[in-house]
């Protein structure tokens, strides 16, 4: 299905507006994403390409240099959130269970939400059997966590026309590939209703340092101007405010200090909720009006 | 026919002077693109590649990207134009005036300007029938707005060798694709000339933020820097200056501001004109002796 078959189009100023508990005026989505890279694949990104840009296989220094982030970057997550309280939703591959135990067992310990992210970093098209792939990644992180996964972000957010499809009928409740608004929506399947919450390409450190190669303090800023700006609007409707990051990426000496700037900003203002995805979910399922 | 033999070159230094109204210096026309994006075609453009690169298809991510532009940026960037009282150009694809009809009706609620841009966002050289495909889009325009497009800026400003010919014969007056001075020029075309609007590349959101990729701030930064360049120099002779817009980039919450703050800072000047590109057009036809608009 096409995506404008599965939702209409919709502006925002046409809905009615959605209201938090306490009157708050914001959530707060922090999303950890976990890959599993392959390393008889090319990599999923890379950090220095190899000389006359051929791409060489194996991939020993982009390969380790995503490995960093399991072996220290994702630590200094871990520090920091349990410093806040935050709990976090947890993006994982699911072989991550498997290949990096300590690492999964941490965010399980710390009460982490853990949302399927497939079984490893691979555009889904390139997957040849899809479903089974979908069950096998939440049957693994159901295994491990103790619950079934009710969320899903595509790897790369990628998604086929049949992907909604395979993971309604897998079970999965909402998914995140779908950055199209600041406010969760329902999307139609042939399996029945999904919903969408708003993951985010802008305050995301993939795109903001690797693709468009933004200074490290720059990721301060873009999230204190996005906060401000959702902040205001949130007097007067719900607001969602996704910040996707990633231990080889921010987990990195130089990047850490902006991330927690970050949440210091944030945290001086009343009436923000920090919520994972589960939370959202539910309380949007309950908060909105029915159409 | 070649860009060459469409128009000589000339200095702007060694042209007579044009004179803005009421003793204005500088005319600003802002530009907001709304376009669609076809979710079964490749994404014109792409904030997030795929990992390990390749381009499948379909896009989602990118195509939900784009598509928050017109559920939420650009309600959020009406405000600006709402608060400042300006009335913006609204290049648009064709086929999103029905896609998008709520943004289409906020446009025209506010006497916006109407560009054609296009059918779909899809380049000029790629359509199948050119002169199809401008005809459609012009017929939406109207059929909605009451009102034929008298201006034409093509998808990401591509054309063929016989775009303005075409454009002229389908009764459009001006175009913005060719970006080469700060000044309206007369094009020749096989039939009556066409004039091209100083349309932007270095003011636009698509190559700052896209291409070039600077942080947000450097929308402001640079919109000031060109602003007060071509005041400046408008000393001498009226200068236009464009501002381009895209929902889905400058209406992302982290980028507004940036946006917001550059108009505000250009409408506190008093010698300042903000017009639309026809204002501009009529306002240029009427200084050039033989060429009044009929």
């Amino acid at each position: 299905m096409i995506p404008r078959e599965r939702c209409a189009y919709s502006a925002i100023v046409d809905r009615p507006p959605l209201t938090l508990p306490n009157r708050a005026r914001l959530v707060v989505w922090t999303i950890v994403n976990l890959e599993f890279w392959d390393i008889s694949r090319p990599m999923a990104r890379q950090v220095l390409p190899a000389p006359t840009g051929q791409v060489l296989l194996p991939d020993v220094p982009n390969w380790a240099w995503h490995e960093y982030g399991m072996r220290v970057g994702v630590w200094r997550f871990f520090d920091l959130f349990a410093r806040l309280a935050i709990r976090p939703t947890l993006s994982i591959n699911a072989r991550v269970c498997e290949e990096y135990e300590r690492v999964a067992r941490a965010a399980r310990e710390a009460g982490w939400e853990f949302m399927g992210h497939a079984w490893e970093q691979m555009p889904i098209h390139k997957v040849e059997d899809q479903a089974a792939v979908i069950a096998r990644s939440l049957d693994t992180l159901e295994r491990f966590a103790g619950t079934r996964p009710v969320g899903w972000l595509g790897p790369g957010l990628t998604e086929t026309y049949e992907t909604p499809e395979l993971l309604t009928a897998a079970g999965v409740k909402y998914i995140g590939d779908w950055v199209y608004d600041d406010e969760p929506t329902e999307i139609r399947t042939t399996h029945g209703p999904l919903i969408t919450l708003p993951y985010t390409v802008e305050l995301n450190d993939i795109p903001m340092m690797l693709v468009q190669h933004h200074e490290s303090a720059y990721f301060t800023q873009r999230c204190i101007d996005s906060f401000e700006r959702l902040y205001r609007e949130g007097g007067e409707r719900a607001k969602i405010m996704a910040i996707a990051i990633h231990p080889y990426i921010s987990g990195q000496p130089h990047r850490i200090k902006y991330l927690e700037a970050v949440y210091e900003h944030i945290n001086r203002y009343a009436g923000v909720l920090h919520w994972d995805g589960v939370e959202i979910l539910d309380w949007y399922t309950s908060a909105r009006t029915p159409e | 026919m070649l860009p060459t033999e469409r128009l000589d070159f000339s200095a702007i230094a060694q042209r007579p002077r044009l004179e803005l109204p009421d003793g204005a210096r500088l005319a600003v026309w802002v530009v907001v693109n709304v376009e669609e994006w076809d979710p079964t075609q490749p994404m014109p453009r792409t904030v997030l590649t795929p990992p390990a690169g390749s381009a499948p298809m379909p896009d989602i991510p990118n195509w939900a990207w784009h598509e928050y532009g017109n559920r939420v940026g650009f309600w959020r960037m009406l405000e600006v134009f709402d608060q400042q009282q300006i009335r913006a150009v609204l290049a648009v694809n064709g086929s999103a005036i029905a896609r998008y009809e709520p943004v289409a009706r906020a446009a025209l609620d506010r006497g916006w300007e109407f560009v054609g841009h296009g059918f779909t966002q899809k380049s000029m050289q790629r359509v199948d029938d050119e002169r199809d495909d401008i005809r459609k889009t012009a017929t939406a325009i109207r059929g909605f707005t009451g009102k034929g497009p008298r201006g034409w800026l093509g998808p990401g400003l591509t054309e063929t060798w016989e775009t303005p010919d075409i454009l002229v014969e389908e009764g459009f007056d001006y175009l913005c694709d060719w970006v080469l001075d700060d000044q309206p020029v007369l094009l020749k075309t096989r039939t009556r000339p066409i004039v091209n609007l100083p349309y932007t590349q270095e003011c636009n959101d698509v190559a700052m933020m896209l291409i070039q990729h600077h942080k947000a701030s450097e929308y402001y930064d640079r919109a000031i820097d060109q602003f007060q360049q071509l005041y400046n120099d408008a000393v001498r002779s009226a200068r236009i200056m464009a501002l381009v817009v895209h929902p889905y980039i400058m209406g992302a919450p982290h980028r507004l501001k940036y946006f917001r703050n550059a108009l505000a800072h250009i409408r506190e000047h008093r010698d300042v004109l903000f017009w639309t590109g026809e204002e501009i057009l009529d306002w240029y036809l009427a200084q050039l002796p033989g060429h009044r608009n009929t």
